[in-house]
């Protein structure tokens, strides 16, 4: 029984210029205590995904709809808007990109984490500033107790993720999205963070969604990966198979376009050509067919079907890859 | 490196764009149509004045809004609306003085500040504060008072609380303007300061200016008004928007057309120019201009 | 912060210095004799002189405004020429009366602002967005007088539920609750509405801004019930810019009300400027300029004080 099922995922936005399908059609599952990594470039649908799992999407101009949105068995898209405030921050958690802009930078980050101590696990006084301690104390910021009392622009980038994480993981939630959590860090503090969410989330039992662009940090953290593209996800699988045989074009294209650090062979990046397609139109046969390399005549002629490659392993596309 | 902002835009040919850009919005059509409507009726009053505005006829005292008179009579008998008419020559004469006023004043001032920088822009930016701590209405009043109702000490007493106000903001822009890539290459290649500031300074800073000026306008038609309110400024029997105010509170409760036909001019004035003002801001601002060209690249996803 | 204070409060003393220069200079500018004037045509030239002594108008202009200077800085403002009494002493009755009318004005604007500001910029675009723009729009464009004698006319005349005048009265001293506020009313909302107008429209495009920052995202993802996301993660940050707004603003009021004092016989520092303008009354003038321009200036400080109080990423 997966935590979460998510069955034919539309999420789309009105503008003046039409309907952007942001997410069209996207389908998965993520197991109990499973990390999950969604990739793909800006604009492919990942972020708006994560959001509308947490219905966090501002509706209007936006709509959310699936077949099923299952989340421990129940029904998101059912939930009232009360309801899922009450599942917000306790079962289902977020981080997000830039920790700066992330926090409210006129309150203290004590008072930052006991408002939800106080909302979802009606701790209060003492009890819940011990707690918030506690959980300071285990994302790695010393003197945690002299720490309650400081801003967000008193802490390093780093430090602010990890009271990002520590508010996230305060109430215990099944799930943990993180969203481009590292991107904006440098690369050493990256590496930190990364192992931080891993150790407490295998501690826990936690399911992670883990959302980014760089194929190398979820490589490093992740059981499977999604890869979308143009608000699919186009391919689907355990890491260690989705590396060493990619089923997808654009798979192959990130791949060839990722400096690798154990220089096998030393070849040339190759960069992915072209723009991505907008998501106002509709778009009959494959979304990438104008950027792929390995494009085969049945592109051409037919909107690609999904195939099995191996247990676990599909991929929406025609052509036969080399591994 | 070049972004909109640090590319000086050829001016004719921005001004063109500029003009086809400001009926795209409505509001600031209208405003600068009623406007422009009030200005030649103002202008034309001897002309199309229905009444005599001064002629005391007191047979027709305080009569309420007819076909005869279209704003009703004041309590000499006096057209109202012919002297709204002529009031409005004073009124819009005065702001449309003062806006020359500050914008000769203000902005070579602020130039002068934000390009040398220094010594001067200290000495001259701690004048500015000095002049806006004065309450602007008192120092008006104190002028107009102790130099005599002249329209020149009116439009000065108006003119010096402006000036300040567009000099820090000429400056402001100034010195965000100075540093920008194309001037550094204007100095390399020995551009003289004046040749700068006139070619390049000033024309990124039409928009803005353009903009204050409106507000300026419409700050010294309320200022005008509101002298002659108080006693100062215009004397009586001449028609004067603010004046007719005071010498209708006497009347409110029997002829209340008496104070609400210059309060809903001054009003109308006021909101023209704003809703002009905001039309001239975003005509004059090339990144929000919508061309058809960008309109037809930004459907094409691009 | 309280070096930043400190400095702060040595540039007014120099501000002053010009502002004073320049209401002095207006003043001697003026054509006509002042004592002539003050004393009539048919006076001997023996009181003439004497009056003359008695205000320095004998001696040099540089000299004039030095001993002018000296005596500010001992506290004495010197006398009015018109009305029999130290300016400081003029001052202490006035400037209390005008103090209350611009508090009034100011609790107008901040009761009709806050909301109004909030809830338009929640819902924007509804019906109250769009009343929330048309009342600041007409806010500005009407001028304070014009809207006093509308309200006089609506409520005073036709209704005859509120009172025009009765501002630093015996009466509205001593009298019952309703006797003592009710003629705050009227000019209250009059002299209030521009600044309400301003106001609203600051906060409602601050709370835009503010709602649309990625900690909004954040408070929302942990799952916070609206009013705590609203009231304290954003308001807290929106109020930053309104409330040094609103203590300039207040800072501005003394020296706009004078209409308002004007109309409804308030007597206050604005209309005692007036009477000494007509009456010639350069002490006066001096005077009372000076202390409005220092309260314009403690106000100016007072709101950047609040800024840094507020904003606890700005330290001075």
């Amino acid at each position: 029984m997966s935590l979460l099922s998510v069955r034919n995922l539309r999420t789309r936005f009105a503008t003046d210029r039409g309907d952007v399908r942001a997410v069209n059609g996207v389908s998965f599952d993520l197991a109990e205590g499973e990390i999950l990594g969604l990739v793909g470039e800006s604009g492919s649908g990942k972020s708006v995904t994560a959001l509308s799992i947490m219905r966090l999407v501002p509706e209007p101009p936006g709509h959310v709809a699936a077949d099923s949105l299952a989340f421990d068995g129940r029904e998101l898209l059912a939930l009232s808007e009360a309801e899922m405030r009450e599942e917000r921050g306790s079962s289902m958690a977020m981080i997000f990109q830039d920790p700066m802009r992330s926090l409210n930078p006129v309150l203290t980050i004590g008072r930052q984490i006991l408002e939800v101590l106080r909302r979802h696990q009606k701790l209060d006084g003492a009890a819940a500033r011990k707690r918030a301690i506690e959980l300071l104390e285990m994302v790695g910021i010393p003197s945690a107790d002299k720490r309650l009392s400081a801003y967000p622009h008193q802490f390093s980038g780093g430090m602010r993720q990890r009271v990002m994480i520590a508010i996230a993981l305060s109430c215990n939630p099944r799930l943990l999205i993180a969203d481009e959590a590292t991107t904006a860090l440098d690369v050493t503090i990256q590496a930190q963070i990364i192992d931080l969410v891993k150790r407490l989330t295998r501690e826990r039992g936690t399911s992670v969604i883990w959302i980014s662009h760089d194929l190398g940090v979820v490589a490093g953290l992740c059981d499977r990966v999604n890869v979308m593209y143009a608000g699919n996800v186009v391919e689907s699988g355990p890491i260690r198979e989705l590396f060493h045989r990619p089923g997808h074009g654009y798979t192959l294209g990130l791949m060839g376009s990722t400096p690798r650090v154990d220089g096998t062979g030393a070849r040339r990046l190759t960069p992915i050509e072209g723009m991505p397609p907008n998501l106002i139109d509709p778009i009959e046969l494959c979304p990438f067919l104008p950027r792929c390399r390995v494009a085969v005549a049945a592109c051409r002629a037919q909107p690609p079907a999904r195939r099995d490659l191996d247990m676990g392993h599909w991929a929406t596309c025609f052509a036969d890859l080399p591994t | 490196m070049a972004d909109a902002r640090t590319l000086p835009f050829q001016f004719r040919g921005s001004l063109v764009l500029a003009a086809r850009q400001f009926p795209r919005n409505r509001a600031a059509t209208v405003g600068f149509v009623v406007l422009l409507l009030i200005c030649l009726a103002a202008a034309l009053a001897p002309w199309i004045a229905p009444y005599d505005p001064i002629q005391i006829k007191l047979a027709m005292k305080l009569k309420p809004p007819s076909l005869e008179h279209w704003m009703g009579t004041d309590h000499f008998g006096r057209d109202v609306f012919s002297r709204m008419l002529y009031g409005g020559r004073t009124s819009l004469s005065v702001g449309l003085l003062v806006v020359g006023f500050a914008f000769a004043a203000g902005v070579p001032l602020g130039l002068l500040s934000g390009y040398f920088g220094g010594k001067l822009d200290n000495l001259l930016m701690r004048l500015v504060d000095a002049f806006l701590t004065f309450p602007p209405l008192l120092l008006a009043v104190a002028l107009v008072g102790l130099l005599g109702p002249d329209i020149k000490n009116v439009m000065l007493a108006l003119g010096l609380v402006q000036a300040p106000i567009l000099a820090r903001m000429v400056r402001g822009s100034t010195l965000a303007v100075r540093e920008d890539a194309y001037v550094m290459a204007a100095r390399a290649l020995g551009a003289s300061p004046l040749r700068i500031v006139l070619s390049h300074l000033l024309r990124n800073m039409v928009s803005p200016i353009v903009v204050q000026l409106t507000v300026v306008f419409s700050a010294a038609v309320v200022a005008e008004a509101s002298l002659s309110f108080l006693g100062f400024g215009t004397q009586p029997p001449e028609p004067s928007w603010g004046r007719d105010m005071s010498e209708a509170r006497r009347f409110l409760g029997d002829a209340p057309w008496m104070f609400l036909a210059p309060t809903g001019i001054i009003a109308i004035c006021v909101l023209s120019i704003n809703f002009m003002g905001d039309g001239l801001r975003d005509a004059l601002d090339p990144r929000a201009w919508r061309t058809r060209r960008s309109v037809a690249a930004e459907e094409n996803g691009a | 912060m309280w070096s930043y204070l400190g400095r702060r409060l040595i540039q007014v003393p120099l501000v002053l210095l010009v502002v004073s220069l320049m209401t002095f200079l207006i003043t001697r500018a003026t054509p006509g004799d002042p004592v002539q004037i003050m004393l009539g045509m048919q006076t001997s030239p023996e009181a003439a002189a004497a009056m003359r002594k008695e205000f320095n108008l004998d001696r040099s202009l540089p000299e004039q405004y030095g001993l002018w200077v000296a005596k500010v800085a001992t506290g004495d403002l010197g006398r009015s020429m018109r009305l029999n009494d130290r300016v400081t002493n003029l001052i202490a009755e006035r400037l209390p009366i005008s103090l209350r009318l611009a508090t009034a004005g100011m609790l107008f604007a901040l009761l009709v602002s806050i909301p109004l500001g909030v809830i338009a910029a929640l819902r924007r675009n509804s019906w109250i967005d769009y009343l929330c723009t048309g009342y600041t729009v007409l806010g500005f464009a009407v001028p304070n007088f014009g809207l006093a004698l509308i309200l006089i006319y609506v409520f005073s005349i036709k209704l005859d539920w509120l009172p025009i005048t009765g501002i630093g009265t015996a009466e509205a001293e001593t009298g019952g609750l309703w006797k003592q506020f009710s003629p705050f009313i009227i000019p209250a909302v009059a002299l209030g509405t521009l600044q309400t107008a301003m106001l609203t429209r600051l906060l409602r495009s601050s709370m835009i801004d503010v709602l649309s920052q990625d900690y909004m995202r954040t408070a929302r993802a942990k799952g916070l019930l609206p009013a705590t996301i609203v009231v304290i993660h954003a308001l807290k940050n929106a109020m930053i810019p309104f409330v040094t707004m609103a203590a300039v603003q207040f800072g501005y009021m003394i020296g706009i009300q004078v209409t308002i004092e004007y109309i409804f016989a308030v007597p206050g520092m604005g209309s005692a400027v007036l009477n000494a303008v007509v009456n010639r009354d350069f002490p006066v003038i001096q005077g009372f300029t000076l202390v409005i321009s220092i309260f314009f200036l403690l106000a100016n400080i007072l709101a950047d004080m609040l800024y840094a109080l507020l904003d606890p990423r700005i330290r001075y």
